[in-house]
């Protein structure tokens, strides 16, 4: 019997659904999974275990590159601890995002991992892993039927920024979740997801209402950052199909405890809008969800109601290479430069660019950042007094590295040594702490897409394989 | 009475890379009341200390934590050329001196 059927089994009796727990082992697989927490979780016997690994917060660098974000021996460290804990109970994992942004180069790594630890553990089952990859031709025709709009402040889509994207992805629903647990799957590797996919998907094809059952995913999604005090530790959510649904939220560490404050304040946590979360098969709404404290450590919610959609929608995430980055690092503490700075950075830049001009015949971009003034939030007025030092950041990016550092070295010299009205320390404007200053950093990127894209086929967007290990 | 003095907490983050969101938690229902009523939380006050116009700006009150919620534009999508704050983590400093 393949996993999600024997899960049906187990928690239906004559047509009726007993509690479903579920096991929030990580918010952000690849920081590390506080074990002790993890563990009491693996003892509370849940029905399937889940992680999120991926985020678009980190910016667009990951996606573009292909590189995860997170460090290769760490990323081992958690998914061995989540196979070995989900294998140990033989229930399914269910991993979200691979890898940070969750384009086919960030879950190829992750699955190579999976297979690795497999071999190294003696760990046999089947394996499920879904690309989400958004096909090209399909992004352009939608945008060129009118199927794709912006989601907040960015330019429409155009198919100059399809083809400029070196990775563009979809967010999956829970119908590429439950593709892939219909085809037999104990361990579930996904590409770009909705977080909330990951918890809902199960509860969902199990039967359990999904108003509560996706209200639950996306509280229990950062494990237990919904308590007090906040924290990484594993979360257990228990959902009651009873009534209109329920669900409990406990945290595996005795000292984060779940209060309706603490619960209802994490719906406002990096949404733009607390009361709807949009996914591609509906919308749900939280506004009429109510909150009881159970006792001091845990709390039940209810009342979230689910609206399918009309037409499904797909959120697309695109970046695209602007260049190649270098830096130029200093320090200074002279007043005089520290209040001429702002004045300072243009004039020089003008002339790096005379002095350039024959040897960089590329073009590229300047942007300065003065911590202490400006590097932090773009204040609308100087500081009412001048900070005692400040750190000068100058970035360059160009179409090469080369060019980028020629020119991150030429404004070093020229910044070290710029004469500008008042000056009395003809020394150096700039304290270097080591040197070479400059650095170069790689390639940088941009987001080219961040759009919504009305879809018919889903399958066809979020292909799943299986294979046996 | 400034902010500050009544909010446990300020804090900025992105909701995706083209807004930020500003959620202001208080101590208690009467600190709540008094900054949704206040004139200097209103879009039209907010917008120009981060360089927008009203419009750009949405103030949405969430009695459940006694929270209220501000989203913006953000005037440059998270990490490209030029942003200076990817996760919009530090973007909440204007509010701190608010008076109300």
């Amino acid at each position: 019997m393949i996993a999600i059927e024997k899960l049906r089994a187990e928690v239906t009796t004559a047509n009726v659904l007993s509690p479903l727990r579920v096991l929030s082992a990580s918010g952000q697989l690849g920081y590390g999974v506080p074990e002790t927490a993890f563990n009491e979780g693996v003892k509370r016997k849940p029905h399937f275990i889940g992680c999120d690994m991926g985020s678009i917060d980190p910016g667009p660098y990951y996606l573009g590159s292909g590189q995860i974000a997170t460090s290769d021996a760490q990323t081992r460290g958690d998914l061995t601890t989540v196979l070995r804990g989900a294998r140990s109970i033989d229930v399914p994992l269910i991993i979200g995002t691979a890898g940070c942004a969750g384009a086919s180069p960030h879950l190829d790594t992750v699955l190579a991992m999976v297979r690795d630890i497999a071999r190294e553990e003696g760990l046999h089952f089947k394996l499920a892993s879904i690309r989400a990859d958004m096909p090209r031709d399909a992004v352009k025709r939608a945008i060129r039927s009118g199927k794709v709009r912006p989601l907040g402040a960015i330019p429409a889509l155009t198919e100059s920024d399809v083809d400029a994207s070196t990775q563009l992805v979809g967010q999956m629903g829970i119908e590429a979740f439950q593709r892939a647990l219909n085809a037999g799957a104990d361990v579930v590797i996904a590409g770009r997801a909705c977080d909330t996919a990951v918890y809902a998907a199960i509860p969902g094809m199990l039967g359990y209402p999904l108003g509560p059952a996706m209200h639950m995913a996306k509280i229990v999604e950062c494990a237990s950052l919904c308590t007090t005090p906040g924290g990484r530790d594993a979360l257990l959510g228990t959902l009651d199909a009873q009534g209109n649904g329920s669900f409990i939220v406990d945290s595996m560490n005795p000292i984060r405890n779940a209060s309706p404050m603490s619960v209802a304040a994490h719906s406002l946590y990096e949404q733009g809008d607390p009361y709807r979360v949009y996914e591609p098969e509906g919308t749900l709404h939280v506004d009429t969800a109510r909150y009881e404290q159970l006792d001091v450590h845990r709390c039940c919610i209810s009342g979230a109601r689910w609206e399918p959609a009309t037409q499904f929608t797909v959120k697309i995430e695109g970046a695209a290479k602007v260049g190649e980055r270098a830096l130029m690092l200093a320090g200074c503490a002279d007043p005089r430069a520290i209040a001429a700075m702002k004045e300072i950075l243009p004039a020089v830049e003008k002339t790096v660019r005379e002095l350039t001009a024959k040897t960089v015949t590329e073009k590229f971009e300047v942007y300065h950042r003065v911590y202490g003034i400006d590097g932090v939030f773009n204040w609308p007025s100087p500081p009412a007094t001048m900070p005692r030092e400040v750190f000068v950041m100058v970035e360059i990016i160009a179409q090469t590295a080369a060019a980028a550092k020629s020119v991150a070295t030429v404004f070093k010299q020229f910044l070290l040594h710029h004469g500008f009205p008042g000056r009395i320390s003809t020394g150096g404007n700039l304290a270097f702490p080591f040197t070479p200053p400059e650095v170069v950093t790689g390639p940088a990127y941009r987001f080219s897409a961040y759009h919504v894209m009305e879809a018919n086929d889903l399958p066809a967007l979020f292909p799943v394989s299986v294979e046996s290990l | 009475m400034k902010l500050i003095d009544i909010a446990r907490v300020i804090r900025s983050k992105n909701a995706g890379p083209t807004t930020l969101t500003l959620d202001l938690l208080f101590n208690d229902e009467a600190g709540y009341q008094l900054a949704l009523q206040s004139p200097a939380l209103q879009p039209a006050a907010i917008a120009p200390l981060y360089g927008l116009r009203a419009d750009q700006v949405e103030l949405i009150p969430y009695p459940p934590a006694i929270a209220i919620k501000i989203a913006m534009d953000r005037t440059i999508v998270a990490g490209n050329p030029g942003d200076r704050d990817v996760y919009g983590a530090q973007q909440h400093t204007p509010l701190l001196e608010l008076d109300l």
